[in-house]
Order: structure tokens, then sequence, then C-alpha cells
């Protein structure tokens, strides 16, 4: 496919990055010349220096038969043009970046006036993301599938866990009463393991488990996590993703207290959030932390602007006894270290932003095989997992898995079928219509057939 | 520096010239001329034999290609293809004396057409055509063809590419460097085979076309007549050839433009504009004072615009001696062999869009001496020009000037032949033309020259055809050291 993106940014840069490796034709659209030579050293893309929302610029670029266009740039106003003018040329989707809280409230309207087909907001992304882990304590991480049938939970094993030092295949035999779940993939020391039946899990490895939803949860019971629930929560930093991760989780009755270092902005918050109890103070200071009762909070969120102020509270907060951390880090690098220090939730808009975006355009790309339905990248990237719906006439129909032959470093984690889950094994095949999940230590696939095959 | 890289990538351009050996070969065995079809298989095996191991044995630890390792790689290949395409000539016993071998066969990748061959009456087909044919790749460029070959050498490939292709800035034409490759090469083959039936309508023999064409589609000069296209005494052929020199000379993005978009987009290149203002002047210059010379108008314009064509589109056939033509006109010779034709072309010189730049540069520094606070950005195709862009075109007009004075200085050491010549057939071999004037003019060759300065003419020629900068990296020590 043809994808424009606008915007060499951080954003654009990575996206540019994912979309050349799964084959897709890129051109990048910027005025920073020095932007655009890094990406065109680096990167096997067409780069084009002008305004994006200029007609001129995006012929140039191609638009007229392009099929996606991504608008990244600094500015909501520019990016909602981009698409428009793009639209009107003739290319077909149009993904623009929105951030701003008060184009928000009318995003709908917006959206289809100006006719674009997804607005992302990071800050409301990674707010949605940060309170479905404060739903779950115990996880690290949680995507669902299959129209959410089936979740696949992402949490550190410890010493005393159940599951921990016989091999995954002795599990359900030794562990009397366990719900069985697919041990989908583990991180260790940084690599991704997808498991055979002699795996042992070591303490400190970050283990996902896939099954349905009840299944899960009874799981979780079962190793003793799921005692906890957040009930208090301390969020320092009332920026955007603040504001509107306060405002999505205090209706959910969690009382929420809000740290911001600047008056005014903590005036506004207190205007706005009348249920939040706003502070405003230096969300550093530890002894103001300690005031405000950190060491009762359940979960204390650090969302200021610099990773290094995030990083280093959090730490404090763990060190206090606080169950759930969670941070904010914008530097992908990074996050192996933070992970190293005992700090398993991290959350970068960034990531989820691209995240998002690969979604939606892996969801566009028919290649006369399987449409990939979703697609959720695990592990900061190191591992996907995809949702396929199987085809009637393809290889793989009816047969056993057993008797497949599977690509390496592949695994077949779940298949939904007529609403009911099944964590397969060797007997088990797939029929047409059934929603398959995959987890793939590569990045690029796009069809199922690529996956398995008679 | 990623030496296995480096490795791997020039065994896959070996193996890529020993296949574009090939059709030489099946040549050699059609004219079963003694010796000639054995020095080609001799060569052949050889790369192959070479090639293979350092394709499938060189595991690199990381397949990131910077900048550093673009530079070396281009570098390296040029120089081992003209070392090994060399060895025809020699194992054929054409040219016997390796250096010899060695220059011909880097004049014909670079698409020089500068020759120290003197019998052209007793050639061995198959080697003539090889000689010929290394035109035809040198002028697309041979990483290019490996990027088009192998689709698996994605990812940094834009170094490679911007050190081989002519032209101060890279200009994708689609967004994949595997698709332009292949794209630049399909355009390439059209227009030659294109070349090629129009020769062969205007009477030419198949042999003679084909080595014909290989010269004006590289813009190389190579012929198999001592007396280049003035051999054939046909004015049909003549303006053929003209018509098909100067449209070698433009760039081929604009070719690929014309035929996907709007062909009066294409045309409204600034850089072709200048292209055909400068042709079109020098050749009506040419035409006025060349008109006491011949018999009418016609005749002059037929002389004057081969010539002109030939020159500044770097191919240096000849149709006249023009080392006895009046002297104004030899400097414009002189004037458009250093412009050349344009960038993304198969040209040498220093490219159309440089003059064109230099020129709006020059322009610029007069006006700002007396008006020194007017804000004056060199604009060129209706955009800004970046300042970045702008010194490094003058640096290279310096550096360029530079390395003409150096070659010219170092073959004068050899003591032979006069001013007029030894620079003229520096700057010739720098610009990738061929002809000089005086002792290396259109009717004579580079046979009077002893080796080290055809060695020192070898690498003026291959620092013309990749643009100076990575034959000179070469010789700076940093770029060996570990990074």
């Amino acid at each position: 496919m043809r994808i424009l993106v606008v915007g060499d940014g951080k954003v654009g840069h990575v996206l540019a990055e994912h979309l050349t490796r799964e084959g897709h034709n890129v051109v990048i659209v910027d005025i920073d010349e020095e932007a655009l030579q890094r990406s065109e050293d680096t990167l096997d893309v067409m780069c084009i220096r002008g305004n994006g929302a200029n007609a001129k610029t995006l012929i140039d670029a191609g638009a007229q038969k392009a099929d996606i266009i991504i608008a990244a740039t600094a500015s909501d106003e520019t990016n909602m043009l981009c698409c428009l003018v793009a639209k009107r040329l003739g290319t077909q989707y149009a993904i623009a970046r929105i951030r701003d809280p008060e184009y928000n409230e009318s995003l709908n309207l917006l959206r289809h006036e100006l006719d674009i087909d997804m607005a992302i907001n990071p800050e409301r992304a990674t707010a949605q993301e940060i309170s479905r882990l404060l739903r779950f304590p115990f996880a690290n991480n949680i995507e669902s599938f299959a129209r959410g049938r089936v979740e696949m939970v992402e949490f550190r094993a410890q010493e005393h866990d159940a599951v921990v030092g016989r091999p995954l295949r002795e599990i359900a035999a030794k562990v009397h009463g366990i719900p069985q779940v697919l041990y989908a993939a583990v991180e260790r020391d940084g690599s991704v393991i997808i498991p055979g039946g002699d795996f042992v899990i070591e303490p400190g490895d970050r283990v996902h488990v896939a099954a349905d939803v009840v299944t899960i949860t009874e799981y979780f019971r079962f190793l003793g996590k799921n005692s906890l629930r957040v009930k208090d929560v301390m969020i320092l930093g009332g920026g955007r993703i603040g504001y509107y991760l306060a405002k999505m989780i205090a209706p959910m009755g969690v009382h929420v207290s809000l740290i911001e270092i600047n008056e005014k902005k903590a005036n506004r918050l207190s205007e706005a959030l009348p249920d939040v109890n706003v502070i405003y103070g230096d969300g550093t200071d530890q002894e103001l932390l300690e005031q405000e009762g950190l060491t009762q909070m359940d979960a204390f969120i650090a969302l200021c602007d610099r990773d290094e102020e995030n990083l280093m509270t959090g730490l404090f907060a763990a060190r206090q006894g606080v169950p759930k951390v969670v941070v904010k880090n914008n530097r992908v690098a990074y996050a192996d270290i933070i992970s190293s220090m005992g700090l398993d939730s991290i959350v970068s808009p960034k990531s989820i932003t691209c995240a998002h975006i690969l979604r939606y355009v892996r969801a566009r790309v028919n290649g006369g095989g399987t449409k990939i339905e979703k697609l959720y990248r695990l592990m900061d990237g190191k591992a996907e997992a995809l949702e396929f719906v199987a085809r009637p006439n393809d290889s793989y129909i009816g047969v056993p898995l057993r008797e497949l032959h599977k690509r390496p470093n592949t695994l077949v984690a779940v298949i939904v079928r007529a609403g009911r889950v099944i964590v397969p094994f060797g007997n088990d095949h797939i029929e047409a219509g059934d929603n398959v999940v995959i987890i793939a230590c590569e990045s690029g696939i796009g069809d199922l057939n690529e996956v398995i095959r008679k | 520096m990623n030496k296995r890289l480096v490795l791997k990538i020039l065994g896959a351009t070996l193996l890529i010239e020993a296949a574009t050996m090939l059709p030489s070969y099946v040549v050699a065995l059609v004219y079963h001329d003694p010796g000639d079809g054995e020095a080609l298989l001799k060569t052949i095996l050889i790369m192959v034999f070479l090639g293979l191991p350092m394709w499938f044995l060189a595991k690199p630890r990381e397949s990131n290609l910077r900048a550093r390792e673009g530079f070396v790689i281009v570098a390296l290949a040029w120089l081992g293809l003209s070392g090994f395409g060399a060895l025809p000539f020699v194992f054929s016993g054409y040219l016997p004396n390796y250096i010899d071998a060695l220059f011909e066969a880097v004049s014909g990748f670079t698409t020089t057409g500068a020759t120290v061959v003197t019998n052209f009456e007793h050639y061995p087909h198959g080697v003539m055509f090889w000689r010929s044919f290394t035109h035809w790749i040198g002028g697309m460029g041979v990483l290019v063809l490996t990027l088009a070959l192998l689709p698996q050498m994605t990812g940094r490939t834009s170094h490679l590419v911007r050190a081989e292709s002519p032209g101060p800035s890279l200009s994708k034409i689609v967004p994949k460097m595997g698709d332009s490759a292949k794209i630049l090469y399909l355009i390439y083959a059209a227009l030659t085979a294109l070349q090629f039936a129009v020769l062969l309508l205007a009477g030419m023999n198949p042999y003679d076309a084909a080595i014909h064409t290989f010269g004006t589609a590289g813009t190389g000069g190579f012929s198999n007549y001592g007396a280049s296209i003035a051999a054939f005494h046909s004015p049909l052929i003549e303006w053929i050839i003209t018509f098909f020199m100067v449209l070698f000379g433009i760039n081929f993005a604009l070719f690929y433009r014309a035929i996907t978009g709007d062909w009066r987009d294409a045309l409204r290149s600034e850089e072709l504009h200048w292209y055909l203002g400068i042709y079109g002047t020098a050749t009506i210059f040419s035409t006025m004072l060349l008109l006491p010379r011949y018999h009418g108008f016609w005749e002059a314009l037929r002389y004057g615009s081969f010539q002109v064509a030939s020159v500044m589109s770097t191919t240096g056939y000849a149709t006249a001696d023009f080392n006895l033509w009046p002297v104004a006109v030899k400097m414009v010779l002189l004037l458009v062999m250093i412009v050349g034709g344009c960038a993304g072309s198969t040209a040498g010189g220093i490219k159309v869009v440089r003059t064109a730049l230099l020129f709006k540069l020059g322009r610029r520094e007069i006006r700002h001496t007396f008006q020194p606070r007017k804000v004056q950005v060199v604009r060129f195709e209706g955009k800004g020009v970046e300042e970045g862009m702008l010194s490094q075109v003058a640096m290279f007009f310096c550096v360029y000037v530079l390395m003409l004075l150096l070659g010219a200085f170092a073959i004068s050491l050899e003591g032979r032949f006069d001013v007029e010549t030894n620079l003229t057939a520096a700057l010739t071999c720098l610009s990738n033309v061929g002809p000089g004037l005086g002792a290396v003019g259109p009717v004579e060759n580079f046979a009077g020259y002893g080796p080290f300065a055809k060695l020192v003419l070898s690498l003026l020629m291959l620092a013309g055809r990749l643009e100076l900068f990575p034959i000179l990296a070469l010789f700076h020590p940093a770029i060996w050291r570990k990074s």
C-alpha cells in the first residue's frame, strides 16, 4: 500500500519504520530538512519537503493514488487539514492525531465533517491503557481479543507462585485444581521465548497467559493474585493524561489524589474535576507525598513531563510499599532498564499511538489472504499477537494442528468458535469462520497462511 | 567498519559482473575469433569462484549500512569491477599490458571512452563487445543494478545509491529503493532497445549497432572504428546518434514522470531548461563559427550539433577532428565538457544542476556586495535551496578544479606533450568525456602516455564518475579506523 506520513517526529519516524518493514511504500512529508535527512538515511522511504496541508506538496507526495494518510504533526489543526485535503485529492483513508481536549468534546462531529477515518488522541489512549491496568492491578499488561471474549494478561512470576519451577506440561497434573490457560509467551532477560511443554518458568519471568475471561479470573484467584482492588490512587502530574485518567476512574468509585505543581493549572483541574482531590505542590517532594498518604495508596501513577522524575518517584513509591506503580516513559530504549529495576507497568504515549495506528493500517491491508482483524504489540514490540478470521478455502482448514507445518517462533494461542473459547492442543483443528489468535516473535506477518499450512 | 557486510556486497557485485559478461561470451561464440571466448570464460570463472564464497560465507553481524560502508562499498566495487573487467583484454592478448587493459576497463565502466587501442582492424569480437558493454553497465551503475536484482538488499541502501548516482541530491522516483532501481533500468533498457532498432533501420549491421548503442546509452563513446562515427559516412546515423546523445544526458526521473504522469509537467523541469538552453546556445555559436569551413548552414549545423551533443553529454564520439576547428569552438567544447549532463542521467561532468546553482550563487554574491541586507534565497525547480546544499555545490566545484589541476600536474611529471594536451586529458577523464585536445584529440588516443599517467588518469575517471568524494574518502585514514 502507498502510505503518506505527514510529520517526521518520533511517532512519524517509528510508524514509517514499521510500515516499510511490512513492505508498504511510505512517503514522509515534513518541513524540517534535518528530520527528513535522518529518515532518508535510515529508512527506505521517499521524503518530500513541504507543508503537509498544502495541496501541491500532497500531490508531489502522491496523495491522489495513496491508500492511507497519517497526519502526526505537532499541530492538531494541521493534522485535520492534511486529512481533509488528502481525502479531497483521492486518498482512501485518513488518520489524524488530535490531542487538544477542546477538540475532543466535538471529536465525533469533527471526524464526520472532515471525513477523518480515525482520530487518535495519544493522551486519552494512554489514560485508557492505565485505567485498564488499574482494574487488574496484578497484571502488567492486558489485551483482549475476539471482541473481549479472550484476554491475555502479562504478570511477573514470583518465587512462591505454583506455576514456577516445573515444566509447563506437568502443571495441570501436579498442581491440583489449577484452571487451564495457555502460556503464550515469556520474557526473560530482555528476550522473548514462546514456551514449549518442557519450558520451566523461573521467578522474575514476565509471563503472558491467555484464556477466556472467566477462566483467567479463576486462574489468578487460584494463584492468589486477584485479592487486590484499587480504591485509592495517587496521580502525579496534572497534564492531559492525568486529567483524562482522573476523569475516567473517579466515577468508578476510586478516590483520586492528583498532584500538580502549577497553581493555576491546579485550580483549573479542581474546577473541572469536582470529585478529585487536587493537591497543589511539588510531586517530587517526598515529604508531600507521605503527607498526602502515599503509603495508604493502592496505586501510584507518575505522569510528569520528565521520564527521570517519573522513574525516581515511581521507585520511591514502590519502596514505600505501594502495590501498583505505573510510570510514563517516552524513551523506548530505557524501558528494559526500568523494567529491570522492578517497575513493570510502563506506559509510553508515543508507543501507544503507534500501536493504535499500526493496528488500524494492518486491518486495511487486503493482500488477498486472510485479513488481520487486530494486532497487538507485546513487550515493547518484541512480540506480536495477531487475530485472524479463518477463510473457507485455506489449506489448514479441518486439519489437526499437530499435522500442520508451523512457522518457527509462532504459536496458535486461541481459537474462538461460535463464541466458545478453545485453548488448542495438537488434536484441535481450525474451521472456517473461527477467530484465531497467533503469537509471533517477529513482526510483519500479514496472513494466516504464512503461519500455518498443510 | 562493518567489513563482513562490505565483503558480502562486493561478492554480489562480482557475481553480477560475471553475469553481465555472459552476453559478450555469446557474441564470442558466434564469431569464433581465436582466444576470444576463452579469455571471457576464464574471467567469468575467476569472478564466480571469488564472488560465490564472498556472498555466501560472509555473515555480517548486523545488516545496517552506514554512510561509511556505503562509500567504501561503492569505491571498492568500482575498483574491483575495473580490475576484473580488464582481464579479458589481457587474456585475449589484445592489450597484453595490464595497465593498458585497466585504463581501458576504467574508461569503459566510467563511460569515458578514452582509449589506448590502436589496432582496430584485428579486434576479437567478443572482447570488443565487452569493452562497449561496460559503458552500458557503468552508465546507470553497478550497485543500482545490484539493488534492482537482489530484493533482499533492503534497509539502508540509500547510501549506496547516493554515492553512485550522479547529482547533488538523491531523488528517488518511488518510495522503495529497490523499485526505483528497477524502474530506472527498465527505462534505460527500453531507450537502449529503441536506439538499437533505429540504428538497424538506418542501415548499420547488428554488431556495429549494438556497439554504438551501448556507447551512446552509457554516454561512453567507445567505437570499433578508429574514426569513430565518421567511419559510417552517413548523415542519417549522425543525426540519430545526436538525438540519442542529448536524450541520455537528461535526468531519467523526468522520463518516468513523463510516462506515468503529465508529460507537460516533466517539460517544466528547470534543469531540463538549463540543459537544453546551454546545448542550444553552444550549438548555434559553434555552427556560426563553422560556417566558413563547411558547405552551407545544414552541414555546419550537422557537425556542430553532433560535436556539442557528444561533448556535453560526455559521450565523446566524433564526426570531425575538432582539433582543427577555430579556437573559439574548441573553448566552447571545453566549457560544455565541464558542465556535462543532468543529474540522474548517465552523463558525467559537474552536472547541469550544479552549474545552474553555481551561476545563481555567483549572482547572489555579486548582489550581496552592494546590497548586503537583502535576503536572497536561491531557488531551483520552484523551491528554495538549503544553504547546506549550496555550500556543498560550491565545495564540489572547488575540489573538481583542484583535482583537474593536480591531475594535469601529475601526468605532466612524465614529461610528455604540452600544457594543452595534459590539461585537456585530465579534464576529459575527470568529466568522463573521452577525447581532449592536442595530442589526445578525437583522432588520437591515450597510448602515448606512460603507465604512471595512465594510472593517474584512471583514478581521475573513477573520481569523476563517482562524483569525487567516494574515491577521495578511500584515501582518508579515518574511514578505515574502528567506529
